[in-house]
C-alpha cells in the first residue's frame, strides 16, 4: 500500500507537469516558433560558412529604425556616439526626446495599467470590506468586461462618450458640455481600464479576503493604529496581487490592437498595429522581429517581477476572514466621508463600466433611426431556423462557447496549478520557469494566429502522413493555454504563503502528496484558485484568434466568431444590430456562467 | 503618376429594356440559365483524370467544387448562396462548398510557401492588390489562367480587367467615394476643399493597412495627388482633424452618431439607406473632382485544383448575364459585365461616377506596400 502510494506520489506530479509541457509545446511552442524564426535572419548562412552578418537582421533593422525606437535608434547605428549625443542633449537643457513606436505604446500601457490600478483597487476595497445585498454577485459580474470583443466595446463606448452619447447627454441636461474625447488618448487609456482593471479588482479582492484578521487584531492590540496595522500587515498582502495586476494591465495595453484604432485611430497607433498590418503584406520577418521584441520586453518586466514578488513575505491564509462592515447602516452613517468616498466611487465606475454595457444593450433594440427595434433579436432568431447552408446559428455558438469553456476550465486548471507548484518550489530557476510558461501571455495573438495556421491547420508531414489537428480538441488546448497563466498568476501567491507545516501535517498523518494538494492546499489558496478559474472561462469564452482558425468548418464556432460574422452580414443593411444583439447574448450568457462558476466554486473554499 | 480612367460612362440605364430587366428579385435558382452553358474549350485543354476531376466520360461535370471567399459572400440571402444553388440546379451532380478563410488568400500563398496541399479550387472575392502580393511571394502562380477556356470572362468590361496574365477575372466592382450628411455639409467636391477650414474635423476614413476602402480611398489620393505629393496631401489632410480608424464598420458607426458629417464608403449607400423614414440627406453620395475608386473584385482558379474544367464552368457561370444581375443586387456591387441590368432599384440608388479611377496592376506592382507604409507613418508621426 504505502509502496504504491509513494510511487504514485512520485508519478503524479512529474506525469502532470509532462503533460502541461506537452500541451504547451504542441499548441503554442511549435506554432509561435515557426513564426518567431523569421526574426533570426540568415541562420542558412551562418551555419553553413559561419557568417554572422545576416544573424538577427531584422530585430536590428526594427532597432535602428528611428520610426520604431526614436532616438534609442543611435544605440543600434552608432553605439560609439551614444555618450557623446546624451552629453550634447543634457547641455541642451534636456528637451523632450520620443522613443518612437515603442515608446509610445509603452506610454499608453503604463498609463492604462495606472488607470486600471486607479479604477480597479477601490473596487477590490469595496468588495473586501463592505457587505450589501449582491455584493457577491457584483463580485462574479466584475470579470464581464473581460470577454467583450473589442468591436462591441467600440460601439459601447462611441454611444457613451461620443458627441451624441450618454455622457454628452447628461451633461448638456445640467448645461455643461459636450465633450469631445473620442479619438483621442484619455479615450484609449479609459477602454483599457476598462478591460484591465476587472483583473486588479478580483486578483487583490482574493488576496484581501485572505488576510488573517487576527494578524490585524494582534497588531492593534500591541497598539498599532489603524493606518499602521494596514501598512504592516494588509498591505504587504495586496501588493503581489496588485502588482501582479498591474503588470497584466501593462502586457495587454503594450499589445492591444483593435480597440486602439476603433476608439482613438491610427495617429495613436501601437506596435501590435505595424505587426499585424506586416502579417496582413506577409513582410514576415519585420512581424517576427516586432513580436520577438514586444514578448521579450513583456518577458524581461515578468520575470524582474516574479523576483521582487519571491522575496514578498505572505503570510498565512488560514485564519477566517474578517468581518466585513455594512455598507448602508442606517441614514446617520451615509455622511461618513469614507462611505462618502465609496458612492463617490460607484458612481465613477458606473460611467466607466455600466454605462458602455448599457450603452450597447440599448444599441441592440434601437434601429438606424433611433426607434425601437426587434429586428436584430428577430435576425437571430431567423439564422437559428435557416437551413441554408453556410448560416451562423446563435444557440450552437451558445452551446459551444460553454462546452469549450468547461473544456479549458478542465485542463487549463490542473496546468495552473502545476506550473504554480513548480514556480513555488523556490530558487532563482523556478522563477525563471514561471516567466518562461507564461510566455503564452507575452505573445501577441496575431502572431499565435499565424503560427497555428502554419502548423496545425496545414498539418505537419509525420511518417509519409500528413497530419493536421483541428477541432473542438485544438480549440480547447489552445484555450487552456491562453487560459492557464490566469490561474498560475491568481494562485502563486497565496500558495507561496501557505504554512508548510499544514501539509506537512496531513502528509504525515498518511495522506498521499495529491491527495494533501487536494484536500488541504488548495482550500486554503479556495479564494485566489476560484478568481483564476473565472479568468480561465472569461478567456475561453472571449478567444477569437485561435478559435477561428482552428474551428473546422461551421461546426464549431464560438460566440465570438458568429458575433464577427454577424458583423459582416448585410442584410439587414450596413449595421452593426445583429453584432450588438449577439454581443447582449454573449454578455448575458457569461455573466449568468461567471455567478455560476462563484456560487459553486465558493462551496469548495467552504 | 497619370491618371487612369476606367470604366467608360456608365451605360447600366441604357439597357435595361433587355430580356433581363426584371430578374432581380424572386426568381427561382437555375431558372433560365440554361443559355450560360456555353461550350468553353476546357473541356479539350484540360486534361482530366475520372472521378477526381469533377467530369465523367460521358461528359457530365460532376464532384465538389471547393470555394474560398470571405465571409459575407456566403450565408443566407447572399450572392454566394445564390451562386451555390443556381450552379447546383445547373448541374445536378455538383455540390458547392464555402470555406472562409479568416487570412484571406494569404493562407493559399502560405499553404504553397510551406508545401502544404492548397484546399480550395477556386477564390472568389480577390482585389489588384492581393493579386500583387500572391505574385511576389510566390515563384510559380497560384492561379492558373483562364482567359481563353473561359467563355464569358470576353464579356467583361474591358477597363476591369486586373489581372494581365488572365488569372483574376472580376465578377462586381464597387466605387469608393464620399457619403455625407447634407444637413451638416456641401459636397466637397474636390480633394482640395477636403484640406480647407470649412472642412476641418470633417472627415473619418479607415485605416489602408487593413481595411478594404480605406486602401482604396489612399490609393485614390495618389492617384490624384500624385506619388511624390499624395504625403503633403495627408499632411494637409491630417492636420485639417482627419480622423483615421480601423476599418469601415466604426468608421460608419462613428458617422451615424455624428461624430463627423463625412466619411469613406461605397457609392451604393443608398441602396441599404432610402424610403420611409430615412434621412436620405444623410446619405448623400459625395464624387471627388467627378471621380470615385473602382475597386473590382475578381474570381481565380487555383493552378492545383484537382477540378480545373468544374472551376471553369463556374466563373462562367458567375458571369453569365443572369448571374451578373443577382451578384450585383445582392451583393450591393456593380456588375463586372457590360449590358446587365440589376434592376430599377438598384440602378436608382446606386451611383457610378462620371471618370472610375483605379490603378492597374502594373501600377500597384513593386509599390503598393511602399505607398501604404509610407502613408502609415505619416498618419502615426502626424
Amino acid at each position: 500500500m504505502s509502496t504504491r502510494r509513494r510511487l504514485s506520489d512520485r508519478l503524479v506530479f512529474p506525469a502532470a507537469l509532462l503533460a502541461t509541457l506537452s500541451v504547451l509545446v504542441v499548441v503554442f511552442y511549435y506554432p509561435v516558433w515557426s513564426v518567431f524564426d523569421a526574426a533570426l535572419g540568415d541562420t542558412g548562412a551562418f551555419l553553413a560558412r559561419g557568417e554572422a552578418t545576416g544573424l538577427f537582421a531584422p530585430i536590428h533593422d526594427v532597432l535602428a529604425d528611428p520610426f520604431y525606437t526614436g532616438v534609442a535608434h543611435h544605440l543600434f547605428t552608432e553605439p560609439a556616439g551614444v555618450p557623446a549625443g546624451v552629453l550634447a542633449w543634457l547641455a541642451d537643457g534636456v528637451q523632450l526626446v520620443g522613443f518612437g513606436l515603442f515608446g509610445f505604446t509603452a506610454y499608453q500601457a503604463a498609463l492604462s495599467a495606472l488607470a486600471s490600478v486607479a479604477l480597479g483597487l477601490p473596487g477590490a476595497y469595496v468588495l473586501a470590506r463592505y457587505e450589501f445585498r449582491g455584493r457577491q454577485t457584483l463580485t462574479s459580474l466584475t470579470i464581464v468586461p473581460f470577454v467583450l470583443p473589442s468591436i462591441l466595446v467600440a460601439v459601447g463606448f462611441q454611444a457613451t462618450f461620443g458627441q451624441t452619447g450618454l455622457v454628452n447627454d447628461l451633461l448638456g441636461a445640467v448645461g455643461l458640455g459636450p465633450v469631445d474625447v473620442l479619438f483621442q488618448l484619455p479615450i484609449i487609456v479609459v477602454a483599457h481600464a476598462f478591460y484591465n482593471a476587472p483583473l486588479v479588482t478580483r486578483l487583490v479582492t482574493a488576496a484581501w479576503d485572505g488576510v488573517d484578521p487576527q494578524q490585524v487584531e494582534s497588531a492593534r492590540a500591541m497598539g498599532a493604529s489603524p493606518l499602521r496595522a494596514f501598512r504592516d500587515v494588509v498591505l504587504p498582502q495586496l501588493l503581489p496581487p496588485l502588482l501582479t495586476a498591474a503588470l497584466l494591465a501593462f502586457v495587454f495595453s503594450f499589445m492591444s490592437f483593435p480597440i486602439v484604432l476603433a476608439l482613438g485611430g491610427l495617429r495613436l497607433p501601437t506596435v501590435e498595429v505595424w505587426l499585424y498590418a506586416k502579417v496582413q503584406s506577409l513582410e514576415l520577418d519585420t512581424a517576427a522581429a516586432l513580436a520577438t521584441l514586444e514578448t521579450a520586453l513583456s518577458l524581461v518586466l515578468t520575470y524582474l517581477y516574479l523576483r521582487y514578488e519571491a522575496f514578498q513575505v505572505t503570510a498565512s491564509a488560514d485564519g477566517g476572514r474578517r468581518s466585513r462592515r455594512p455598507l448602508v447602516d442606517g441614514l446617520r452613517k451615509l455622511a461618513d466621508p469614507r462611505r462618502l468616498l465609496v458612492f463617490g466611487y460607484a458612481v465613477v465606475a458606473a460611467v466607466v463600466f455600466l454605462l458602455p454595457v448599457v450603452s450597447l444593450l440599448v444599441e441592440s433594440v434601437t434601429g438606424p433611426n433611433g426607434g425601437f427595434t426587434t429586428s436584430y433579436y428577430e435576425f437571430l432568431l431567423a439564422r437559428q431556423s435557416s437551413a441554408a447552408v453556410g448560416t451562423v446559428k446563435p444557440l450552437p455558438a451558445i452551446r459551444n462557447s460553454l462546452l469549450f469553456a468547461l473544456g479549458t476550465l478542465a485542463v487549463a486548471v490542473p496546468m495552473g496549478v502545476v506550473v504554480s507548484l513548480v514556480a513555488t518550489r523556490g530558487g532563482r530557476w523556478s522563477r525563471l520557469a514561471e516567466a518562461a510558461l507564461s510566455a503564452p501571455i507575452a505573445v501577441s495573438g496575431v502572431v499565435v494566429g499565424l503560427g497555428l495556421l502554419q502548423t496545425l491547420v496545414f498539418g505537419v508531414e509525420l511518417f509519409g502522413q500528413r497530419v493536421t489537428a483541428t477541432g473542438p480538441i485544438a480549440i480547447v488546448a489552445a484555450h487552456a493555454v491562453a487560459a492557464y497563466p490566469f490561474v498560475t498568476r491568481n494562485l502563486t501567491p497565496a500558495l507561496g504563503g501557505i504554512d508548510d507545516r499544514v501539509v506537512d501535517a496531513a502528509r504525515s498523518l498518511g495522506a498521499s502528496r495529491l491527495r494533501a494538494l487536494v484536500t488541504v492546499t488548495l482550500p486554503l489558496v479556495a479564494a485566489p484558485l476560484l478568481a483564476g478559474t473565472a479568468f480561465a472561462f472569461a478567456i475561453s469564452v472571449g478567444e477569437f484568434d485561435s478559435t477561428i482558425l482552428l474551428a473546422e468548418g461551421s461546426s464549431s464556432y464560438t460566440m465570438p466568431v458568429a458575433l464577427e460574422r454577424y458583423v459582416g452580414n448585410r442584410s439587414l443593411g450596413p449595421s452593426l444590430g445583429p453584432a450588438t444583439a449577439m454581443g447582449s447574448v454573449l454578455l448575458v450568457v457569461t455573466a449568468a456562467s461567471f455567478v455560476v462558476i462563484d456560487r459553486l466554486g465558493g462551496r469548495y473554499g467552504g | 503618376m497619370k491618371r487612369r480612367a476606367f470604366l467608360e460612362k456608365a451605360g447600366l440605364g441604357a439597357v435595361a429594356a433587355t430580356a433581363l430587366a426584371g430578374c432581380t428579385g424572386s426568381q427561382q435558382a437555375g431558372d433560365g440559365s440554361a443559355s450560360t452553358d456555353s461550350d468553353t474549350s476546357a473541356d479539350g485543354d484540360t486534361p482530366t483524370d475520372g472521378a477526381t476531376t469533377g467530369t465523367t466520360a460521358s461528359g457530365t461535370p460532376s464532384g465538389t467544387l471547393r470555394v474560398a471567399t470571405y465571409s459575407s459572400f456566403t450565408g443566407e440571402g447572399t450572392a454566394g448562396n445564390w451562386l451555390k444553388s443556381a450552379f447546383e440546379a445547373e448541374y445536378p451532380a455538383t455540390t458547392v462548398e464555402f470555406t472562409t478563410p479568416e487570412n484571406g488568400v494569404n493562407k493559399y500563398i502560405l499553404q504553397q510557401q510551406k508545401g502544404a496541399p492548397i484546399d480550395a479550387d477556386l477564390y472568389v472575392g480577390l482585389n489588384t492588390g492581393e493579386l500583387v502580393r500572391t505574385d511576389r511571394e510566390l515563384d510559380s502562380s497560384l492561379f492558373a489562367s483562364i482567359e481563353s477556356d473561359v467563355a464569358n470572362v470576353s464579356e467583361v468590361k474591358d477597363s476591369l480587367r486586373i489581372d494581365p496574365d488572365g488569372r483574376a477575372v472580376p465578377y462586381d466592382t464597387g466605387y469608393i467615394s464620399l457619403v455625407y450628411n447634407a444637413n451638416e455639409v456641401e459636397a466637397p467636391g474636390t480633394f482640395d476643399a477636403l484640406t480647407t477650414d470649412e472642412y476641418e474635423g470633417d472627415l473619418i476614413v479607415q485605416n489602408a493597412q487593413q481595411s478594404d476602402p480605406g486602401r482604396a480611398f489612399l490609393l485614390w489620393t495618389i492617384d490624384a495627388k500624385g506619388e511624390d505629393g499624395y504625403l503633403d496631401y495627408w499632411e494637409k489632410l491630417l492636420a485639417n482633424g482627419t480622423t483615421v480608424l480601423s476599418d469601415w464598420e466604426p468608421a460608419y458607426q462613428a458617422y451615424m452618431n455624428d461624430e463627423a458629417p463625412i466619411v469613406v464608403s461605397y457609392s451604393t449607400d443608398q441602396v441599404y439607406y432610402h424610403g420611409e423614414g430615412v434621412d436620405i440627406q444623410k446619405h448623400q453620395v459625395g464624387f471627388l473632382n467627378d471621380q470615385a475608386y473602382a475597386n473590382p473584385e475578381a474570381v481565380a482558379v487555383f493552378a492545383d485544383t484537382d477540378t480545373p474544367d468544374l472551376a471553369r464552368r463556374f466563373v462562367n457561370f458567375a458571369l453569365s448575364p443572369e448571374a451578373q444581375a443577382e451578384i450585383a443586387v445582392r451583393n450591393v456591387q456593380f456588375p463586372a459585365v457590360a449590358g446587365v441590368d440589376p434592376g430599377e432599384e438598384f440602378s436608382k440608388y446606386a451611383y457610378e461616377p462620371e471618370q472610375p479611377v483605379t490603378f492597374t496592376y502594373e501600377e500597384l506592382s513593386g509599390n503598393v506596400d511602399r505607398w501604404i507604409e509610407d502613408w502609415a507613418r505619416t498618419v502615426a508621426d502626424a
